[in-house]
């Protein structure tokens, strides 16, 4: 695996951003197992889709996503799905604030290692950014009337319309121009005072029925660009139109893929099989969907998915099978779990329920056995059942057990204004479930949760709090009660009474196995507690929030494995909306500290200072973001200390964010971005590791025609990590051209990268509508390392649309 | 409220030297509404006027129009702000009226007889009212029909949101109606609120689809395919 990119380990902790090509939010960069990420659009408080093309799929276990909001130091994990050659994962909404976030993706591979996409976040490399655009008044303007996002009518009923009455008098509505897959129908429009109506009848018939991209460019009266709106919406034959219509909707697709990876010259075939079908009536849905691959094995974790769910409005939800319930965040959210959910919403009281398996069976490995007097002393080896085996001992490579988990929530109150909820987990490891296994573990946690809202939600504070307990060894069960007595009384190891410790036994054995291994030992000083609360405040153009976290050092949830713990603090981010929403200026404050329960030899504390400016001018002028962040961690040790100088934290990072971008016209339409970042660290701490880097890079994107786009990227990368420079620039040259009256589509790139990383990658994807409901899709791949190994993917797949 | 307007109007103009003053469009000439979608026999008449005119998709409406609706028909109005949609069921004639303050558009319909189904979005600060011969109803966010029989008897059937409204005839009286519930004001303006019967869930159903069927009669000048809309879902 080491093979494919020939650096020595040094180096390639130290490979960052590689190229950036984008006016769709596509991002390539250094990696063994990604080759691309596309980022959905990202604006506030809607939830962004981030999918990631894998090669070398074979050796990926499992892909997590994490992600932080602008002016926090913590990043939030979240499991992504493995499709295919494809990993996708979601931002939710809440967490899409302007000005940018931040994210990287944490690559698990099957031998048990791990890496960051970009390589070495790790180590101090600078995660992705997103920039973030804010909720605009223009969007509230200008919109459109008709279609619906995502309506499905006939070519006859087609209506487009856009409304200006609330645009401001400096909007020129007749110089509005109007693109139905990128082809210009202005000319077809009916412009009113603040009105523009389109009607299928006036709009040339050389659409095929397909799904179709409605772009509006709205001008001011000097003729600069104002406002763009996008929308997506199907045209239909008149009797599928007529069906949607009817009561009974269905939809869905069926998608087969055949797919060949050359890598390090070990090549391996894929065949996956999916399948979905939504069906609804009136307010009812019904969902069924399948994913079959040939990657699914018994020994591993599961690669198929499968689930149906049934929808009542919003207020009744099934789900079996797959799925990934939310419960506040600190107790569950977005964990895969197999079994079922659901929702019961009656208003005044609601019910949440999930059941399932987290973690199925794969059974260990017997590599070795021993009698009684051989056996040497070493954590792989345990009891053997001899009569089976002959010896008594075994040196086991362990499986995993099948955990089950259990989550509801009662709840009170609607949720617009106010609600209470309780929440109950239990989480278990079947002990039974395989043979050689170690440690099955048990966990519970109790929560509640409230909302509270004022004044249209401009006013609301939130708070959560949860406490759990953990048994780290069920194996052996309950303490018996000659365990029990041999281990309290006056005489004994604890001077407790053993009628009162089997009386605690019996009660907390209810809900959790009760032995030695069951923790905290240390409840009283909220090892296992984690709360949070917020108060946020929305006035006079100011979105202000402060809130607190606290998280105990033992404080664990099986359904929320990517918690950090042991830390709490403040956290205040202000963000000012300006002339009207033209300037964006944003100031946080975190301050975080550890050793909560002095398990540690000294306090650290993690201080963020972050402040931000972004313009998005109406006019025709760049928008612009610039960015500023100081961390700052400190444990108050000093090298000189001879007894702990070696713990001594103290290091410093500084970095700026500049990034630009602009939609321009000269003799055709571009799309331009420039982004630059510097980061310095200073590390006054035993570690010592200084670090520096800078990037910069340049990309644009020209619409020559409505059938062919190119895209043009530069990329230049400098950084020192412990006085050890590498540096790096890249080319991204590529296009997408239509052909055969839009039903072939064909897009290519090259990427080669030049300096201290080496490498030339080309890609070809062909998509033909075969028929108006089949589509072809053929991508290949081909990744060259010079003096090195050449790996190529090679897939072909076919869906047809229901 | 007060000294929230009060440091928005004087303290930010002052601070960010804002855009605030705009001129308005002249809003007679305003659109209120749109017609979105038609099915069979629609006609509408402009203010003042008193020839109804055949009505198409696209077609805008400003204050003071109407339109009505024939036999096993149906027309789909969408709100020039934003504000929601509105189903005008068969034989109902619904009078749309609009006006334009600043960047609002406060809206007012009279349903004059029929049957009206809405999806009403939340309004910032603007009015959204419905009247009838015996109601008027202010709405916010809201989701149901509402109905006006032959002796002007007022039926409003909620699936989602809460209305208040008040009689204009009789003790005129007040109420409120809420999810899942139904009002009935009759021609007295007597009041009577209560849990949606299956028949009022199943026509607040119906108002929000439409199922059409066509029929074909061939000519001797060639083929008539008329569209219509069917009660039966």
């Amino acid at each position: 695996m080491t093979e494919l990119f020939l650096f020595n380990r040094r180096s390639i902790t130290k490979i960052f951003l590689m190229m950036i090509f984008s006016c769709v939010g596509l991002i390539a960069q250094v990696s063994n197992y990604i080759s691309n990420v596309q980022v959905s659009d990202a604006k506030e408080n809607r939830a962004i889709t981030i999918s990631a093309e894998l090669f070398a799929v074979e050796n990926i276990s499992e892909i997590t996503l994490a992600y932080k909001s602008f002016g926090t130091a913590e990043f939030k994990k979240r499991d992504m799905i493995i499709t295919g050659a494809v990993s996708s994962g979601t931002i939710p909404g809440e967490s899409v604030l302007p000005p940018y976030l931040e994210y990287y993706l944490i690559i698990r591979l099957k031998d048990g290692s791990s890496q960051t996409f970009p390589l070495g976040v790790d180590q101090g490399i600078v995660p992705l950014q997103i920039s973030v655009a804010g909720s605009s008044l223009k969007d509230k303007e200008i919109f459109i009337l008709s279609p619906f996002e995502g309506e499905s009518l006939s070519e006859d009923e087609m209506l487009i319309s856009i409304s200006f009455i609330k645009a401001p008098d400096y909007i020129d509505i007749h110089k509005t121009k109007i693109y139905l897959n990128e082809e210009d129908v202005s000319f077809s429009a009916l412009v009113t005072v603040d009105l523009i109506v389109l009607s299928g009848e006036n709009l040339p018939k050389t659409f095929a029925t397909e799904t179709r991209r409605l772009r509006v460019e709205v001008f001011d009266k000097e003729g600069n660009l104002y406002h763009s709106i996008q929308r997506t919406f199907n045209v239909v034959t008149a009797q599928l139109a007529k069906m949607i219509e009817s009561s009974w909707k269905y939809n869905g697709y069926l998608k087969g893929e055949s797919r060949g990876e050359n890598f390090n010259k070990a090549s391996t075939w894929y065949n996956n099989f999916s399948a979905e079908l939504n069906s609804s009536y009136h307010d009812w849905k019904l969902n069924g969907y399948a994913y079959l691959t040939s990657e699914e094995k018994n020994d591993l974790q599961p690669y198929n998915r499968y689930s149906f769910s049934l929808q009542g409005g919003d207020w009744f939800g099934l789900k079996i099978g797959d799925s990934y319930p939310r419960f506040p965040s600190l107790i569950m959210d977005g964990k895969r779990i197999r079994g079922f959910s659901g929702f019961l919403n009656l208003g005044a009281v609601n019910l949440q329920t999930s059941f399932g398996e987290t973690e199925r069976k794969i059974e260990g490995k017997l590599l070795e056995k021993f009698l009684a007097s051989q056996v040497p002393l070493s954590s792989d080896i345990i009891a053997i059942n001899k009569t089976k085996y002959g010896f008594p001992f075994g040196r086991v490579d362990f499986g995993t057990y099948s955990r089950k988990i259990f989550t509801v929530r009662p709840s009170f109150g609607r949720g617009e204004n106010f609600q209470f909820g309780l929440t109950y987990q239990h989480s278990k490891d079947d002990t039974k479930s395989i043979e050689f296994g170690a440690l099955p573990q048990e966990n519970i946690v109790f929560g509640s949760d409230l909302m509270l809202a004022l004044d249209n939600q401009n006013f609301m504070f939130t708070s959560q709090i949860a406490f759990s307990l953990l048994n780290k060894d069920i194996a052996t069960g309950n303490l018996t009660d000659a365990q029990i007595d041999s281990l309290f009384g006056p005489n004994s190891t604890f001077d407790l009474d053993p009628a009162d410790v089997k009386r605690v036994r019996d009660l907390i054995g209810k809900f959790i196995t009760v032995n030695q291994y069951l923790g905290p030992w240390n409840p009283q000083e909220f090892a296992s507690l984690a709360g949070e609360a917020a108060l946020t405040l929305n006035y006079l153009n100011n979105n202000f929030r402060v809130s607190y976290i606290y998280r105990g050092s033992e404080y664990n949830s099986f359904g929320q494995t990517f918690l950090r713990t042991d830390v709490k603090g403040i956290n205040i981010v202000d963000r000012i909306r300006m002339f009207d929403n033209k300037l964006f200026l944003s100031v946080g404050y975190e301050q975080l500290e550890d050793n909560l329960q002095k398990t540690k030899i000294a306090v650290t504390t993690f201080q963020t200072i972050s402040g931000s400016v972004s313009f998005f001018p109406r006019m025709d002028f760049p928008n612009i973001t610039i960015g500023f962040n100081r961390f700052k961690n400190n444990n108050g040790l000093k090298l000189s200390d001879q007894k702990n100088g070696k713990f001594t934290i103290d290091d410093v990072t500084n970095r700026i964010l500049l990034q630009m971008s602009y939609d321009f016209t000269a003799g055709i339409k571009h799309n331009a971005s420039i982004s630059y970042t510097n980061s310095i660290r200073e590390d006054n701490g035993f570690a010592n590791s200084d670090a520096s880097f800078s990037s910069g890079s340049f990309n644009v994107s020209s619409s020559w025609n409505n059938q062919l786009i190119s895209i043009f990227g530069l990329v230049y990368s400098s950084s020192e990590i412990k006085n050890i420079p590498f540096n790096y620039f890249s080319l991204s040259l590529g296009g997408r051209y239509r052909l055969l009256e839009n039903k072939l589509q064909l897009s290519a790139s090259f990427n080669p990268s030049f300096g201290d990383f080496k490498r030339q990658s080309f890609e070809l994807i062909a998509d033909y509508n075969l028929f108006s409901n089949v589509n072809l899709s053929f991508q290949t791949r081909v990744f060259r390392i010079p003096g090195s190994a050449t790996n190529s993917i090679v897939g072909l797949s076919t869906r047809l649309s229901i | 409220m007060k000294l929230k307007s009060f440091l928005i109007v004087l303290v930010l103009p002052i601070a960010f030297g804002g855009n605030f003053y705009e001129a308005v469009p002249d809003p007679a000439n305003s659109s209120v509404a749109l017609v979105k979608k038609i099915v069979k026999d629609v006609t509408y008449k402009q203010a003042g006027e008193s020839d109804w005119e055949v009505a198409k998709t696209g077609l805008p409406l400003k204050d003071g129009e109407e339109v009505k609706t024939g036999f096993k028909s149906l027309a789909l109005i969408l709100f020039t702000d934003g504000a929601g949609l509105m189903r005008v069921r068969e034989n109902s004639i619904l009078h749309i009226y609009g006006q334009k303050e600043g960047k609002k558009l406060n809206k007012n319909t009279f349903i004059q007889k029929g049957l009206i189904g809405f999806d009403v979005n939340k309004q910032e600060d603007e009015e959204f009212k419905f009247t009838t011969p015996t109601v008027v109803a202010s709405i916010r966010g809201t989701e149901g029909f509402i109905e006006v029989a032959d002796d002007s008897t007022t039926t409003i059937s909620l699936l989602s949101g809460k209305v208040e409204f008040s009689s204009i005839v009789g003790e005129k009286e007040s109420g409120e109606v809420a999810e899942g519930n139904t009002a009935t004001i009759d021609s007295k303006g007597k009041i009577i609120v209560s849990a949606s019967t299956e028949e009022d869930k199943n026509k607040s159903a119906q108002t929000r689809t439409f199922k059409t069927k066509k029929i074909k009669i061939k000519t001797n000048v060639g083929d008539v395919e008329i569209e219509y809309y069917s009660n039966q879902n």
